[in-house]
Order: C-alpha cells, then sequence, then structure tokens
C-alpha cells in the first residue's frame, strides 16, 4: 500500500528509490507456482535518478506470444452474455461476486483467479432461475428450443443443443458434448418423466459449463512455427467481440468465423469496424478508459461536507458521468485524435457540477454537453472534478496523489517502492510561523529533503499544475489565505497553469505508448511480456499512422500478431 | 434455536449415491452417528467445534491496546475496554509481542503473514508499490480443508466468507482484497451484502426432485472440465482443479438444507449510505446475527469475518473521521497526550463491532453452555499500528473456549518477539489439528502458548 511516501505532510524518513523510466525489466511470471517467488523482495536501489535520461531503444527481443490462459467472464461480460443467449427481458443477474482487479484490469485478473465455492454456487443458481423463467414461458420456451419435442429422442432435441451449444459456448459443440447433454437429459427424463423440465436443466447446464464460463482460447498449432499458436476463428470471434462489445459474439460473428472469414487480418479488419460501428462498443470500450482513470473508486470518494457545502451523495456519480462521456465524445462520436481527450473544451456536466463549475444555466440531474469558454481554467479530462476530486483527500488537495497518476498511470514511468520498514515521522508545526500553501508546504517537507526528493521531483511539481482546483476540483486562486503558484515544468518544458501542463502531458510521446502498453493488456488480459515488445512497438506507430484515432487503433490491435496468437 | 440434522442427511445421501439411487434416505439410528461422550445439542448431536478469523486492517495504537498484567489478571486498556463492556472479557486471550517473521513489506507481509505464517507471493513490483497474492492457503482454509475431508468434521458450507466495511483499497493483488485464499490468485471472496448471504444460506427451497437433476447437471459440467484439462498450461489446469471442487461442494449440499433450522428473518434489502457514510454497525450487527444462525444451524464451522481489508481507506465518520484510516495512520499530527486520537478512536469503534459479534455467540445458548463456548477465533490485523507500519508487536486476540480446549481470559505476554505462527499453531492444536508446526521458511514455528491450552 501506498505510505508515507504519498502522504501530503509526512516526511518520510528515507524514501530513496530508483526511479524507473520505460526501462526493460524482467516480466512477471504470469502464473503463480506454489512456492514463494525467490525474487520477492523489494528492490531499492540507493543512488536515485534525478531524471529521465534519453535512453538508446535497445534492439528488442524477437517476437513471442504470450501463453494462452482460461479467461473468466468478468461479472459484466457474464450478464451481458446471459442475456444475449437467453434472450431480451430477463432480469439481470446480480448475486455475483464483484470482479478482483489486478495489474489495474479486471479481465487481467478473469485470466488468473478461479470460479470458486461461492461463484459455483452462484452460477448454478443464476443458470437454474433464469432456465426456469425461460421455459415457465410457453413463447419464450417455443421460442428457445424451435419445436416442442415429445420424447427426449426426438431429432429436434439435439437440433436444439446444437443451435443453442454454439450460441452459448462460441463454438460447434462436438458429437461427443452432443452425446453428454443428450444423455443427461434422458437420465433426468428418466428420473422425472418430464421432457420440458430435462431441457432446462440441460439449458441451465449448458450455462454452467466451462465452455460458457470461460473463454477458451487455446490456439491450433501453427505449422510454419512450432513456438506458436494461432488462435482459431472461432476463437478470434470470442476475442474481437468481448474486447469491443463486452459480450459473446452475435450469429454474424459465428457465421464470420465458420466461414474462416477471421482467420486473415483483412476478414478481422471487415468484423472488427462492423463491430465498432455499433453502440455497443461505446459501453465496451468505455470500460477501458474507465478502468485506466479508475473510475469505479469515485463511489466511495468521502469529502468533508463543512468544507464542501456542493458535495452531495449524487456528484460522484455526475463526476464519472462526466469523464465517460467527456472520453466516448472525442473517441467514439467524433473518432478524432485520440489526445484531445486532455485539452477538450467540449465537456459534460449537470446542476450539481455545474455549481462546482461556477457555469451558469445548467438545470437538473441529466448530463449535458458544454463548451468551455476559452478563457477558462479547465480544457480536458485532467480537469474534471471527478480527476481532481479521486487524486485529493477529503478536505485538501494531494499534489503528490496527483502528479503521481499522471506520472505511473498516464505516462507508465513506474516508481519503485520505497524500502520496506518505512517510519514517517511528522514534523512539529511551529504555530508562530507564518501561513504556507500546501505547495510551499510540500516543497519544504517532500522536495528540499535529499532522500525524499528523489520520488517526490517525479509526482509532486506536476501535481502543483493543479492546485487552482480544489478537493473536490472547484476553481480557486488562493490555498490558506496566499495566492496560488500553479506554475512548474514538465520535464523540462514551462507550464503556468493546468491546461498548459495538460497540453504538454498531450504532447508527450510517452502518453501515448503508455495507452498503447494499458489497452493491449486490458485486451489480451495480462501483464504484457518482453516477448510482445515488438507488438506493443509496431501498435504505437500504428496510433501515430492513423493520426491517433482510437477505432482504428483497436483494428490495429486486433489484427496484431500478439493479439492473434498464443505461445506454445 | 434450532439443530441442523445436516451431517446425518448428507451422509445417508451420499451412501445413496453409492448404492445408486441418489435419494435413500434409510436412516440409521441417531446414536450410531455420534460419539457417545462430550456435550449434547437438543437433538442428541455433539456440539461442534467451530474455527473463524475476523480481521480489521490497519492495526491498532499499541500504547492503549497491550494490557496491563498477564495471565488471567489483566488489565484492559482503552483499546480492549469494549470487550469488558460487552461482558466477553473471560473470553477473550489478548497475545502481545509476538512478530512476523517474514516481514519485508509491512501491510503485504502481515497479511500474509498472520494469515499463512509465511511470505507474500509476488506478481509483480507495479507503480509505487508491488502485487502480491499468498503462497499458501490462508488458515481458516487450513482448517476447512481438514474439516471437510472428515465426514465428522463436515458442513453444508465448507466455509463463509464475510466483508462488512466496503472495500477502499488498491489493486495490489488478491492480498489487498480479499482474506480467505486455497492457494495463490485462489481466493474465496467475502460476501458484503446481508441480504445475499442470508438468501444464499436460508433461501434456497428445498426440491429433492430437482436435486437429482441438478446432480446429473453438475456431473456433467465436472466430465466437461476434465475433458478440458489435458489441453490447459500446468496453471489452467489447477484453476479448473479447484472448480470442480466448487462443484463437489454444491453436490455435498444435494438433498440436504438444515431442514430442522429455524429460518431466521431476512435483513434489510438494502444498506444506505447517504453522503458515503457506512452503516458499519448496522452492517456488522446484523452479518454477525446471520453468521451466528449459520453456525447454530451446523451449515458451516469455518468462518471468516474481513471487517476491513489490509490497509483499508475506510472512513470512520462514526468517530469524527473524514479521511480514510490508512492515510490518517500516516498522516494524524501529535496532539496533546494521545499522539493519534482519531486513530485510537476507530481502532476502539472496530472493537466494539468484534465485541458485538462475540457477544452475539455468547447470547446464543448451545447445550449447557453457549456458542462461544465452541469457538476458537483469530482476531487480528496485518499491522502493529498503522504510525509507524512494522510487523513487530502483533495485535492478536484468540476468542473462545474452542469446545474446552482453549483457556480463556489470558493475557500471554511474548519474552523474546516470538514468531506470530505460534499463536497460529496454538488456536491449530486447540481444535484437534495435530500437526507438528505451522509455518513456512522464517515463517515456520513448532511452538505453541501453553498457557492457552488445557
Amino acid at each position: 500500500m501506498r505510505g508515507g511516501w504519498v502522504s501530503i505532510v509526512a516526511l518520510a524518513a528515507a524514501c530513496q528509490g530508483q526511479i524507473g523510466g520505460e526501462l526493460p525489466r524482467p516480466s512477471a511470471s504470469p502464473s503463480p507456482s506454489p512456492s514463494p517467488s525467490p525474487s520477492a523482495s523489494p528492490t531499492v536501489s540507493p543512488s536515485p535518478t534525478p531524471s529521465p535520461s534519453p535512453t538508446v531503444e535497445p534492439e528488442l527481443p524477437a517476437f513471442a506470444p504470450a501463453p494462452a490462459s482460461l479467461r473468466r467472464l468478468t461479472r459484466i461480460e457474464y450478464q451481458n452474455t446471459i442475456a444475449d443467449v437467453l434472450g431480451p427481458g430477463l432480469p439481470v443477474p446480480t448475486d455475483l461476486e464483484a470482479d478482483t482487479t489486478l495489474h489495474g484490469f479486471t479481465t487481467v485478473a478473469a485470466s488468473a483467479l478461479n470460479v470458486g465455492p461461492l461463484a459455483a454456487e452462484q452460477y448454478e443458481k443464476i443458470a437454474l432461475d433464469l432456465s426456469a423463467r425461460v421455459f415457465a414461458d410457453p413463447a419464450r420456451r417455443a421460442a428457445l428450443l424451435g419445436c416442442a419435442p415429445a420424447t427426449v429422442e426426438d431429432p429436434c432435441v439435439r437440433t436444439f443443443l446444437e443451435r443453442f451449444g454454439r450460441r452459448a459456448w462460441r463454438r460447434p459443440l462436438t458429437s461427443a458434448e452432443l452425446d453428454r447433454w443428450v444423455g443427461v437429459a434422458r437420465t433426468i427424463d428418466l428420473r422425472l418423466g418430464d421432457v420440458a423440465t430435462s431441457l432446462e436443466l440441460v439449458t441451465a447446464g449448458l450455462l454452467q459449463s466451462p465452455a460458457f464460463l470461460y473463454r477458451v482460447e487455446l490456439g491450433v498449432s501453427d505449422p510454419a512455427d512450432p513456438t506458436r499458436r494461432a488462435y482459431t476463428g472461432w476463437e478470434m470471434a470470442s476475442r474481437l467481440s468481448y474486447l469491443i462489445w463486452g459480450t459473446t459474439p452475435d450469429d454474424a460473428l459465428l457465421t464470420a468465423a465458420e466461414g474462416g472469414a477471421l482467420d486473415t487480418p483483412g476478414g478481422l479488419t471487415v468484423e472488427a469496424r462492423r463491430l465498432l460501428a455499433d453502440p455497443r462498443a461505446k459501453v465496451a470500450l468505455g470500460r477501458f478508459f474507465a478502468e485506466h482513470f479508475k473510475l469505479d473508486r469515485l463511489a466511495g470518494i468521502t469529502k468533508d461536507l463543512a468544507t464542501f457545502p456542493q458535495m452531495n451523495g449524487a456528484l460522484p456519480a455526475a463526476m464519472r458521468a462526466e469523464i465517460e462521456q467527456l472520453i466516448a465524445r472525442v473517441v467514439f462520436d467524433r473518432n478524432t485524435d485520440l489526445r484531445e481527450i486532455f485539452d477538450t473544451r467540449s465537456t459534460f456536466v449537470n446542476a450539481d457540477l455545474a455549481r462546482v463549475y461556477n457555469l451558469p444555466g445548467v438545470r437538473g440531474p441529466g448530463m449535458v454537453e458544454v463548451t468551455l469558454p476559452d478563457n477558462s481554467p479547465r480544457a480536458g479530462v485532467l480537469t474534471t472534478a471527478g480527476f481532481l476530486a479521486l487524486y485529493s483527500h477529503a478536505s485538501v488537495t494531494s499534489p503528490t496523489l496527483r502528479g503521481r497518476f499522471v506520472r505511473q498511470s498516464l505516462l507508465c514511468q513506474e516508481i519503485e517502492p520505497p524500502p520496506a520498514g518505512l517510519i514517517t515521522e511528522l514534523p512539529e508545526v511551529d504555530p508562530n510561523a507564518p501561513p504556507q500553501t500546501l505547495r510551499q508546504r510540500l516543497e519544504t517537507l517532500h522536495l528540499a529533503v535529499q532522500p525524499c526528493s528523489g520520488c517526490h521531483s517525479r509526482m509532486d511539481p506536476l501535481g502543483f499544475g493543479f492546485e487552482a482546483f480544489d478537493a473536490i476540483g472547484a476553481y480557486r486562486t488562493t490555498d490558506n489565505g496566499l495566492p496560488v503558484d500553479a506554475s512548474g515544468s514538465f520535464d523540462g518544458q514551462a507550464f503556468r497553469n493546468a491546461r498548459e501542463l495538460a497540453s504538454r502531458v498531450k504532447a508527450s510521446p510517452a502518453v501515448s505508448s503508455c495507452l498503447v502498453k494499458m489497452a493491449y493488456r486490458y485486451a489480451s488480459g495480462h501483464r504484457e511480456t518482453d516477448g510482445e515488445r515488438r507488438t506493443l512497438r509496431a501498435l504505437d506507430e500504428s496510433l501515430a499512422a492513423a493520426n491517433y484515432r482510437f477505432q482504428d487503433f483497436v483494428v490495429a490491435l486486433v489484427t496484431s500478431d500478439g493479439f492473434r496468437m498464443a505461445g506454445e | 434455536m434450532g439443530i441442523s440434522r445436516y451431517a446425518l442427511n448428507r451422509r445417508t445421501f451420499l451412501r445413496g449415491m453409492l448404492g445408486g439411487t441418489a435419494l435413500s434416505f434409510a436412516l440409521p439410528p441417531l446414536e450410531a452417528m455420534f460419539a457417545p461422550n462430550g456435550d449434547r445439542l437438543a437433538h442428541g448431536a455433539e456440539i461442534p467445534k467451530r474455527f473463524g478469523v475476523w480481521f480489521w486492517g490497519n492495526g491498532v495504537r499499541r500504547a492503549h491496546w497491550i494490557p496491563d498484567g498477564t495471565g488471567a489478571a489483566w488489565m484492559p486498556r482503552a483499546e480492549l475496554q469494549p470487550f469488558v463492556t460487552a461482558g466477553v472479557r473471560d473470553y477473550v486471550s489478548p497475545i502481545t509481542g509476538l512478530e512476523i517473521k517474514t516481514a519485508t513489506h509491512p501491510h503485504h507481509s502481515g497479511m500474509t503473514g498472520i494469515m499463512t505464517g509465511a511470505r507474500y507471493f509476488e506478481l509483480g513490483a507495479v507503480r509505487d508499490t508491488i502485487a502480491t497474492t499468498f503462497a499458501y492457503p490462508s488458515i481458516d482454509q487450513v482448517v476447512a480443508e481438514r474439516w471437510a475431508a472428515d465426514p465428522m468434521t463436515r458442513a453444508p458450507y465448507r466455509s463463509l466468507e464475510v466483508g462488512i466495511c466496503r472495500f477502499r483499497g488498491t489493486d495490489e493483488g488478491t492480498t489487498f482484497q480479499h482474506l480467505s485464499h486455497n492457494g495463490p490468485n485462489n481466493v474465496n471472496p467475502s460476501e458484503y451484502e446481508p441480504i445475499r448471504l442470508f438468501r444464499r444460506l436460508f433461501g434456497m427451497p428445498l426440491d429433492a426432485q430437482k436435486d437429482v437433476a441438478r446432480a446429473s447437471v453438475l456431473d456433467a459440467v465436472k466430465q466437461e472440465i476434465d475433458a478440458l484439462k489435458p489441453r490447459l498450461s500446468m496453471t489452467d489446469r489447477g484453476r479448473l482443479e479447484q472448480h470442480t471442487a466448487s462443484i463437489r461442494a454444491i453436490e455435498m449440499r444435494l438433498g440436504t438444507v438444515g431442514a430442522s433450522c429455524v429460518r431466521p428473518g431476512a435483513p434489510a434489502e438494502d444498506y444506505p449510505e447517504p453522503s458515503g457514510q457506512e452503516p458499519i454497525a448496522a452492517k456488522n450487527a446484523v452479518m454477525s446475527d446471520i453468521l451466528a444462525t449459520a453456525l447454530a444451524c451446523d451449515l458451516v464451522r469455518v468462518f471468516s469475518v474481513m471487517f476491513s481489508t489490509a490497509g483499508a481507506g475506510t472512513v470512520f465518520w462514526q468517530v469524527g473521521a473524514v479521511n480514510g484510516i490508512h492515510q490518517i495512520n500516516h498522516d494524524e499530527r501529535a496532539m496533546g497526550a494521545e499522539p493519534q486520537p482519531t486513530v485510537h478512536a476507530a481502532t476502539t469503534f472496530t472493537m466494539e463491532q468484534l465485541a458485538y459479534f462475540l457477544a452475539r455467540l455468547r447470547n446464543t445458548a448451545e447445550g449447557a453452555g453457549n456458542m462461544l463456548d465452541s469457538c476458537a477465533i483469530l482476531c487480528t490485523s496485518e499491522l502493529s499500528e498503522g504510525f509507524v507500519h512494522t510487523n513487530d508487536e502483533f495485535p492478536i486476540l484468540i476468542a473462545g473456549k474452542a469446545g474446552g480446549a482453549l483457556r480463556s481470559g489470558l493475557h500471554y505476554r511474548s519474552p523474546s518477539r516470538e514468531n506470530t505462527s505460534k499463536a497460529l499453531l496454538t488456536v491449530l492444536r486447540a481444535i484437534g489439528d495435530p500437526r507438528p508446526s505451522f509455518g513456512y521458511l522464517a515463517g515456520e514455528t513448532n511452538q505453541v502458548i501453553s498457557d492457552l491450552l488445557v
């Protein structure tokens, strides 16, 4: 856990750490073995690097795809999938485990975690419940079965299993699998003497199969290269659909898979563009940005109500909606340079948020698009109340948290953990000393102290750029009664305020390559390996070549070698 | 309070399965099913032992925690006063002065050290910290596995996991999001919603006919898992083995429901949080009630309550806090006699919640005594105190009498910073686990706190 080194006032006694840029580091093992890792000790370099030195790009290792792994459907993927295969109008199942997050994303955890006793129980209960609802409704039942079998031996039972199974499992069932489920239906029918109930239970069974609950994407051996496996057309259909739609492939995509269209980059491109044109893409790919910006945490923010009377129970949801809609406008509706999320003056507010922004004339809880005036202190996602409030404390801002998010999450520049057993000591405050702004205090406590400045000089000065916004993101010109100084420099480039800082961030090559890396991690469901660095570099180039349009980048991603192949 | 006859049902059910007819409930005489001696419940069943973990994040304030005096004569300081107030002081044994012997990172080492007796398994050094998981099963699952393997100690649910305060932590691996682990990246997530826990335990209507059909379906699912395994990596095979075990857990419950158990009233559908203020005490109370009922019905014998996660940022508005408690631990300034008044007040509040739970068990009559008599509950955190973020002077309480195997109400003060695993091995011995040692590498010990064992 972040400790005293993120504290706004704590003076870390020994917080030296090595500042990592984009230097290669050994990749973590994606598959934990049951014995403790010998590399489990934090490494701390005694010689902090004051600033990133331009590194000569070393020759990248040869492309080697990452090993395949089962991916459990995430909570939302499960909900979407079960609705798609059973038909509309059924209740959305909510008695499901919350997703775990790993390396920033639920999709990465979904590739690592298991179906434990609780999840197995929940999956069974939901499958039984929804299947019973479908079979209790004659119209629904007929639509699902496509016939009214008098006995289990009726050929239409097998036809139903073939059709429903292909939809639920995203691939055709083998004859052995069909035999198995016909056999289950027979057994149940013999016991209960009820064909319909037996098929109801078999339907629930198909929804508990590993072929339904996991994305089983294993690939087939590539005859040209025995070290790698190519994902099959059926598997690519799932990879495309879950990434772009957050749900199971539709019939058209399965048909494309069956016809071999997904075996080539050209065919994948056609289908990816079709999926991207559907409204579901905006929702599903929006989840990548939401996870990347950690917007789920907005629901849990707590602000000091005495300091911020504008704060109310509905404000965090509006803050989240603003960021989601701002990004979606740039990335989907306008399909323009995605880096415009850092300086767009087009944003979305409701009455609560407009009050924080001091914008007149906005009424009601619904979000409306507004264009901020040219002289507004705000532009882009880094000046939204949501970002500024999320990376603040309850009553005061945190230049450290804000700067750290920019440095680590947006630029992918890692800061090593501080030494274990860090002891934070709180400095005595001299009650007779003149008042200081938070910036002045941190310049004394974090930046003027040698061991601390190693870390904090990489975070706090970026965060100072946002000091004209308080802990809920309202604009201010003073802090503690003194004028705010929001100027600084970003890796040698001066800025005077948050908008200029955001422009510098936008122009940084690190921002786009970091976004590529995070999107790839989210899409592939694993932490990128050294063998995939060539893929990442090629995707960097694709993004630039596409004038930074995200949708074109998604097409490049799904047709990349890294996304189409698995290690042997 | 009703008594479950689950053990009987399940065993006869299994016998039926072996005989090929799943629903043959030929009941042998009750007396044949149970040991001839021991304290008995109203229906004649022996009162089972129960094991639990009650965990809270960020430690305590040592100055208000470590009792004065040792042995039975200990005097509580402020943070242990809630146990006196709740009338359960004599059920609680504070263990002080132990330390985690595998400490390298305060939160991660503390969490995995106290739950597994081992160091964490590192998943990666990311951002400004590390992401880890447990290298080994947590102690609740160590017990659960052993008890599930024996028909005499098995219960319908192998274990229950309950969470109280909403998750306000970070994604530093499963160590920071979950308590109960079966192994690396293999977690048993906690249920945070009382209504969902209630429905899970008491909401499923009995339908013997459907259970037969369910058994066929679950069997087919297991076959499919087995058919898939050979195509997978070793890691994924391991994941599917857990999946199979999870399905077996369902199968064990088929044909059985806590039939003679009194169904408790349902909790509220929702616990709203006006302006982000969590109703922590209300949720703790209702979760305690549900858990106590599940234990009384013998639906489960192993449980964990994750009051808050390691390094949790819970906002204890009840004691005037506006920031998360983890941050306050780092930031709160010395003022007057108490250096960290908010941390101290939040710790006291947390112990009041634990005291409520223990009192709830104590107030549940069972046999000639009460349910807390049968329990052994490890109550602990992942840090000594948040202010220094260290793993020495670890806060540990052992609550309950383990069916008479534990001497309760004693303060054990380690003279030599002994291994925290010593407390864990002591609890394991009290519930009949004969293993010679517990823990791994530097975390391993073969020592017990003999004063606590009868």
